[in-house]
């Protein structure tokens, strides 16, 4: 394999890049040795537990806790109004505990403190709280119609990035609205128009790990935490905006994280574990939320509403598409807001649309607070998309296939916001035709029970990352005295593996084995470099930049010590194989560990010094959105994809099996195939799995129905179709590293569509409601009869 | 985490039921506790003490004799049972039904007396068990043993006949009828491991050429039932086999009163009550 794109400049056989090495995180996982933030224990370290709201909302009249403060080990309870703070990523609109009311069923309303967890349990159990209900709003378009209970009166005042849009009086937390060419025009234009409405239920992130914190607020004024976050420089940024202490008081120290999809990402729990420190005197708090309260009060995925409109000529061209998109924020938007801004932005999946008019909006209702979920936003609206194209096209007559082929967005084109798509963008076409081909599109597999059908869908997908413009990410490398490698990293291993191919690339570039590269396990912000969030599938493209950049960095300063030492020009040297070469005379050379530390002369003298090399990668050209229009630059690039499905249908019981699950995803270049089936693997499960079972289920107050793992269903071993065919398309995007783009989100992104366009195949029957349950879609047949 | 409570593991049985003489109904009898310690983690349950019984040697028999029947411990597992030599091709129905509950890390834990003492409407065991004519042996401290129907036993959603001071000693299942087939039949939300929506246990036989079947149901009523109207469907004379097949359906429909909640709705756990008898009783007839 030969490269010559911008991002890996080397003309010849590539050593790591592209390879498929095992996990660097590997051996230590497996040995249960990989330190997680739930093995950290502190001296003097106290354990907080939470009291849940019973409300989804309604008015917080008293509450006593001293019962509470009388049992033995507990050191200290706090309220909302011992922490008058509001946080927030976007939109500065969530209380540390809650503060006046309470706005879902779960709400933290009060924390006990204590020397061990069985007295914060005891005491919290004992903490009385006065209540009265107020109406509360459960379900997203009804909080939009005028006159619904408003769960923040105070909108008008919260403080928000000037990238969002909270409109006072209203539930509307970000109302985001795109204009592109002539919606009327397009409509005239259009000789078939196809209206429908989709739907999806909040859905729980399941990580494997809870969220878990440490704060510890030191009796010197400076600030400790030790937490599960996918993003330690958020954390702290925030925690600091938040409650005034200047960014280098406060240190946030990362272990590897047990998964996070997006739930973790932010801030959540920190600075509640923080001032709870300050309130028991100083000493560190540690929070750990069981599965129960993670299901109840840790952020979840927002639900979602969608109507959408969609002109066609009847040779099978869009013309124009006026879209609607409602997300259920929950109780606070927070970060939230940026989901539906996401959506919006990307509206029309991955077609080519002239004439588009969309309005997305992040709607606060009195459900469980949204944050980012993997997909951000497009796992939701390309539900609905991907079912609105299968059924525009069987309106037309037109073959599903043929029909996103015809209308696929290709370099050249216009996206949403009027971006012109870059001539190496990579190419959802490709992705098309090669699930269509590996699924035999078109091949009907008979069943012998007449009971049972079977049948084929697809579904495209497209995401860039959602981000702000100045999203930064950097790298450290700092060679040892021996010549092996530290390299450091704020990208966050919560088991995507983008470190693995960090060290790949870093391997590429030093010329150093990749046996002699550590990457810091851990992030820590006093010494780590500066990594926005680990979030977005950015952070192989960036941080894979800022690693290139890095080793260059610290290659120039290798070839400036061996330049003198070799008495050669530095453009005549080559570092290869832990050696600085003159090119051409291999006899003339001098190994990496005799100059990384200073070089030494016999008589003692030394030139140079430690070599520590740093690169740093923001987006290029990327702008804000116009405010009214959406128009402008968003995307560090779009990675494109599709997946099918063939499915076996039980037509008197709506059970459906997956039995052939097929994904392809452009990914510009593969720094490690394994990684990146495993991504493809893993979230076409995850995606699986969200589109037939999991969900929130509320009873008419509010109330989770099903916060345990018993009743919210996931996939499992035992529902893992028994074929899985992982695509790699490689159109290298001469900007990523070596080519690369990211792939993790997208990996998930349009199984639910597939599963149901496959059912409309077999039947006829159009189901626009996820979750794909057999009992939903048993219904859904039965309407039909 | 749990609540606090004292823990006991007597060796013996006597000790056992002195213990829970001592103590009624502040005890609880702990075996696998997989039903137990998740009602104690939610705090439905604040037992002041649990007895373990897996010390109590006698408990931990099973023990098949050809021509009598099969004799289940309380502290046996359904991993035990599983594996018990030729219990898959006699117990055919019940062995099934032991497979498909909870997963493998669950059955290595989880008794099957402890799976009827729960009385969880959707046991899986007990479809089967009630079609096997099983018979739970009860002892207490004074009374010594008594045998009672599986089909008395349960008397209301997590409610049995066991008095505080009692315990379920071993559950007795009969020798199964010559020849006889029999299948469960769990319908889940998934595909991997799931409590049942619905359960069937079927059993077939042929009495001197004449067809006999016993159906009997989990999670659509508030406690598993067998469902003995339809055994006498097929005995009459007068009908085809699938008139007699949709009549069973029918009876079965209108005997179970599944309700609607967060597993699945009455109208749908009705269908597929209709659904899944019908499949059943057709394939255990094709077999014998």
């Amino acid at each position: 394999m030969f490269v010559n794109h911008e991002g890996g400049h080397y003309l010849e056989a590539l050593k790591y890049v592209g390879k498929s090495i095992t996990r660097i995180d590997a051996v230590e996982k497996v040995l249960g040795i990989a330190e997680y933030a739930s093995d950290i224990e502190l001296p003097g370290m106290l354990y907080a537990k939470l009291l849940l709201s019973p409300y989804a909302h309604a008015k917080i009249i008293s509450i006593n806790y001293e019962k509470a403060l009388r049992v033995p080990g507990v050191v200290s309870v706090a309220v909302g109004d011992d922490f008058p703070f509001r946080v927030g990523l976007y939109v500065n609109d969530r209380n540390i505990l809650a503060r006046k009311k309470v706005r879902w069923v779960g709400e933290p309303v009060a924390a006990v403190v204590a020397e061990d967890l069985e007295a914060a349990e005891e005491a919290v159990e004992l903490i009385e709280v006065e209540y009265e209900p107020l109406p509360a709003v459960l379900d997203v378009r009804e909080a939009l119609k005028p006159g619904a209970p408003l769960v923040h009166e105070e909108l008008g005042e919260y403080a928000h990035s000037p990238a969002f849009n909270p409109i006072a009086g209203t539930n509307i937390a970000n109302r985001f609205t795109l204009k592109k060419g002539n919606i009327v025009e397009g409509f005239n234009k259009s000789e078939v128009v196809v209206e429908n409405e989709f739907y999806m239920p909040q859905v729980s992130h399941v990580q494997m790990e809870t969220h878990v914190c440490i704060g510890h607020y030191m009796a010197d004024g400076n600030i400790k935490i030790w937490t599960s976050a996918q993003s330690p420089f958020t954390v702290r940024y925030i925690l600091s905006h938040s409650i005034g202490v200047p960014l280098h008081r406060i240190s946030v120290y990362v272990p590897y994280v047990g998964g996070g999809f997006g739930g973790k990402a932010g801030i959540n729990f920190e600075p509640l574990v923080v001032l709870l420190s300050k309130k028991a005197g100083y000493r560190p708090v540690k929070l750990e939320l069981t599965r129960e309260e993670h299901f109840l009060a840790a952020p979840l995925r927002q639900g979602f509403y969608a109507k959408i409109k969609t002109g066609v000529t009847k040779d099978g061209k869009i013309m124009a598409e006026k879209i609607f998109y409602a997300f259920d924020a929950g109780a606070y938007a927070d970060y939230g807001v940026n989901v539906a801004r996401a959506a919006g932005y990307s509206c029309t999946g991955p077609y080519y649309v002239p004439n588009i008019e969309a309005e997305s909006l992040a709607v606060y209702t009195n459900h469980q607070w949204g944050t980012a979920f993997r997909g951000f936003g497009h796992f939701e609206f390309l539900w609905a998309i991907e079912r609105q194209m299968e059924i525009v096209a069987s309106k037309l007559g037109i073959d599903p296939v043929e029909f996103r082929l015809k209308n696929a967005l290709l370099p050249g084109l216009t996206t949403a916001t009027g971006e012109v798509l870059r001539e190496d963008a990579g190419r959802v076409d490709q992705c098309i035709e090669a699930v269509a081909k590996e699924l035999r599109w078109g091949e009907l597999t008979p069943t012998n029970d007449p009971k049972k059908v079977r049948a084929k869908g697809i579904a495209a997908l497209w995401k860039a990352p959602a981000m702000p413009p100045n999203a930064a990410s950097s790298a450290i490398i700092k060679f040892n005295e021996d010549g092996t490698v530290l390299l450091s990293v704020g990208v966050t291993e919560i088991g995507q593996g983008t470190v693995t191919s960090l060290a790949q690339i870093a391997a590429e570039e030093l010329g150093v084995p990749i046996e002699k590269i550590r990457v810091v396990p851990f992030r820590h912000t006093d010494l780590t470099p500066y990594s926005w969030q680990t979030v977005a599938s950015r952070n192989l493209f960036m941080e894979g930049r800022a690693v290139i950049r890095a080793a260059r960095d610290a290659k120039e300063q290798i070839l400036e010590i061996a330049s003198q030492v070799l008495r050669a020009p530095k453009d005549d040297l080559i570092i290869k194989d832990e050696k600085v070469w003159v090119k051409g005379r291999p006899e003339w050379s001098l190994h990496l560990k005799d100059i990384v530390a200073g070089y030494v002369y016999p008589n003692g003298n030394t030139i140079g010094g430690p070599i520590i090399g740093r690169g740093y990668f923001v987006g290029t050209r990327l702008s804000y959105l116009d405010p009214e229009t959406g128009q402008g630059y968003p995307a560090l690039k779009w990675t494109f994809g599709a997946q099918g499905v063939e499915i076996e249908l039980d037509l008197e019981t709506g059970e459906v099996k997956v039995l052939k699950l097929v994904s392809a995803f452009d990914v510009g270049k593969a720094i490690n195939p394994m990684l990146v089936i495993g991504q493809i693997i893993g979230g076409g499960i995850q995606s699986l799995s969200l589109g037939m079972w999991e969900q929130y289920v509320y009873d008419d107050k509010g109330r989770m129905l099903n916060p345990n793992l018993t009743d919210y269903k996931i996939a499992r071993a035992g529902d893992i179709p028994e074929e899985i065919i992982p695509i790699i398309i490689e159109n290298p995007q001469s900007d990523g590293p070596y080519g690369a783009r990211g792939v993790a989100e997208l990996s998930m992104l349009s199984v639910p569509a597939a599963i149901a366009n496959a059912i409309f195949h077999a039947t006829g029957v159009n189901i626009n409601d996820l979750p794909l349950t057999y009992e939903n879609i048993w219904k859904a047949l039965n309407k039909k009869r | 985490m749990l609540p606090k409570f004292e823990y006991y593991s007597p060796t013996s049985l006597s000790e056992a039921l002195d213990l829970l003489e001592k103590y009624g109904e502040d005890a609880k009898i702990i075996a696998g506790g997989t039903d137990l310690l998740v009602s104690m983690r939610d705090r439905i349950l604040k037992p002041k003490c649990l007895i373990d019984i897996k010390k109590i040697p006698e408990l931990r028999r099973i023990e098949y004799k050809e021509g009598v029947g099969l004799t289940i411990g309380a502290a046996v597992t359904f991993k035990d049972i599983l594996e018990y030599p030729n219990l898959e091709k006699k117990y055919r129905v019940l062995w099934e039904a032991v497979k498909t509950i909870g997963d493998m890390i669950l059955r290595n834990r989880a008794t099957l007396v402890g799976n009827i003492c729960n009385a969880s409407p959707a046991a899986d065991s007990a479809p089967a068990l009630l079609i096997l004519d099983a018979r739970a042996r009860i002892i207490n401290k004074n009374d010594g043993v008594r045998e009672v129907p599986l089909e008395r036993f349960f008397i209301g959603v997590k409610k049995t006949i066991l008095k505080p001071t009692e315990i379920v000693k071993e559950v007795f299942v009969p020798e199964p009828p010559a020849n006889c087939y029999g299948k469960y039949v769990k319908v889940m939300r998934v595909q991997s491991e799931d409590l049942a929506v619905v359960g069937v246990a079927g059993l077939a036989y042929r009495d001197r050429g004449d067809l006999i079947i016993r159906l009997a149901y989990s999670s659509v009523a508030p406690t598993p039932i067998r469902v003995k109207e339809v055994e006498e469907v097929f005995k009459k004379k007068n009908m085809s086999l699938d008139e007699k097949i949709e009549e069973a359906v029918k009876i079965s429909s209108e005997k179970v009163s599944p309700i609607s909640d967060v597993r699945g709705s009455a109208e749908y756990r009705l269908n597929l009550v209709k659904v899944a008898t019908r499949r059943l009783i057709k394939e255990l007839v094709e077999v014998v």
